[in-house]
């Protein structure tokens, strides 16, 4: 065990202060889905469309609001056999934006749950739809400008409720929509 | 005809925050998944809220009778019964008491704790086992989170990555590669990010109080309470560096509580902001 360190000068510490507006990409949706289920052959394309009454029974079961209509699932398969679902979700916190992929076993468990986008701001209102809307597709819009440069932030990142919350609502949208 | 070394990256939200790791290495990706798994395995031996991990467990049992811990549970005690010896109890996990009388800490039935039990009160038996003298709570938030970060590096050592980083929401380490800049959050402005040092081997932890109402509801996290004067701190942000992210968690809250001077004694590297 040792220790390497160097400690930039006061300065410097000064100078360095950046803005705070950065994204990390961890992974893409096959990405995500062959990490999640290794053991899977196909990934069949299954998307929630959920009707009034569905949200209602979700936002009820869950405590959570449901945002959009529309979720983004797959069926995991092997051999015509599922193994379970894989949905792709996005959360808002007051400064972060993550969009992860949760995969639950075909009983409704979580299997696993892999962080696809990070994206942190204070510049802006982060729940500025034009904001959000640049990230649509999944891909870092170009006109954006982000610091690539930050990836180590040490101490109090901001907490993963959004994501703990956001997993209450996928297993409410699985009792009401999936199963 | 040479391809250049697969890095690997992944984030998944566990204790109570977002812990990423990333490695370099042929067989990166599988050094990562057991490395998460190590993390997760510390979660459920040392998380104060989860039904029959160790923690529960001893604060459940051990003033009744000797309660048996895991090996990693013990190594975490022993290392923090060390440090509030050495830090004249500075350090101390049985703050936990205080966190539930303040509503910090859910209320639990055996919530009556004796005000006057501290760290001594926390008895290491032979056989990994503890016994409590008095009524009192433990909570590791205040190291658990290091030993974790140590835990996965270990496996990603094992599987024989060329570098590797694990950042639990702020507490970090890593080993091999080209040197990390490493930033702070500025405690006046927490919005901005602060550039503080380049960090090849070793660990790097920041402990501060401006997102503590939020991170208090979350589990595994250690809020920063003076256990001798029993109130909480007003210093902002302290960054701690040590070999280990154990000792460097462990370290912040004496650099917040007690200055730098018990840091370097200590064997850590302190930055106040």
């Amino acid at each position: 065990m040792s220790l390497s360190i160097r400690w930039l000068a006061p300065a410097a510490v000064c100078v360095a202060a950046s803005p705070a507006c950065f994204a990390i990409q961890y992974l893409g949706v096959e990405q995500a889905q062959a990490l999640i289920f290794p053991d899977a052959r196909e990934f069949v394309r299954a998307d929630a469309r959920l009707t009034p009454d569905q949200i209602k029974a979700i936002e009820a079961k869950s405590g959570m609001r449901v945002r959009a209509a529309e979720q983004r699932v797959w069926q995991a398969r092997t051999e015509g056999k599922l193994l379970g679902w894989f949905i792709v979700d996005e959360v808002l916190g007051k400064h972060e934006f993550i969009t992860y992929a949760a995969g639950l076993s075909a009983d409704g468990s979580v299997r696993q749950i892999e962080v696809m986008d990070y994206r942190e701001n204070y510049g802006y209102e982060i729940r500025n739809p034009v904001w959000r809307r640049q990230f649509a597709g999944k891909r870092l819009g170009d006109k954006l400008k982000l610091d690539e440069d930050i990836k180590n932030i040490s101490g109090a990142t901001l907490s993963c409720r959004h994501i703990t919350d956001g997993i209450k609502r996928l297993l409410a949208l699985y009792e009401v929509a999936l199963r | 005809m040479s391809s250049a070394p697969v890095i690997v990256r992944r984030a998944r939200p566990l204790l109570g925050t977002l812990v990423d790791i990333s490695a370099q290495g042929d067989r990166a990706e599988r050094a990562v998944q057991s490395a998460f798994a190590a993390v997760m395995r510390v979660q459920r031996l040392m998380s104060f809220h989860t039904r029959g991990s160790d923690v529960d467990r001893l604060n459940k049992l051990a003033r009744r009778t000797p309660v048996a811990v895991h090996p990693w549970t013990w190594r975490v005690l022993r290392e923090a019964q060390r440090l509030s010896a050495v830090s004249r109890g500075t350090f101390d996990i049985t703050v936990a008491g205080c966190l539930v009388r303040w509503g910090y800490l859910p209320k639990r039935r055996s919530a009556a704790v004796d005000r006057r039990a501290d760290w001594h009160d926390v008895v290491l038996l032979p056989g990994q086992r503890v016994r409590f003298r008095k009524r009192l709570l433990i909570d590791l938030g205040g190291i658990a989170k290091g030993f974790a970060v140590d835990r996965a590096i270990d496996r990603l050592r094992a599987h024989g990555v060329l570098g590797a980083m694990v950042n639990a929401g702020g507490d970090l380490r890593a080993f091999g590669g080209a040197p990390q800049r490493i930033h702070v959050r500025d405690p006046r402005h927490p919005a901005r990010l602060i550039a503080c040092a380049d960090l090849q081997t070793g660990a790097v932890a920041t402990s501060a109080s401006y997102f503590a109402a939020s991170t208090w509801r979350s589990k595994l996290v250690s809020p920063l309470v003076d256990r001798r004067r029993r109130a909480s701190t007003n210093r902002s942000s302290v960054t701690v560096a040590a070999p280990t992210c154990m000792l460097a968690d462990a370290l912040t809250k004496v650099g917040l509580l007690r200055g730098p001077g018990p840091v370097r004694r200590l064997g850590g590297q302190p930055m106040i902001l």
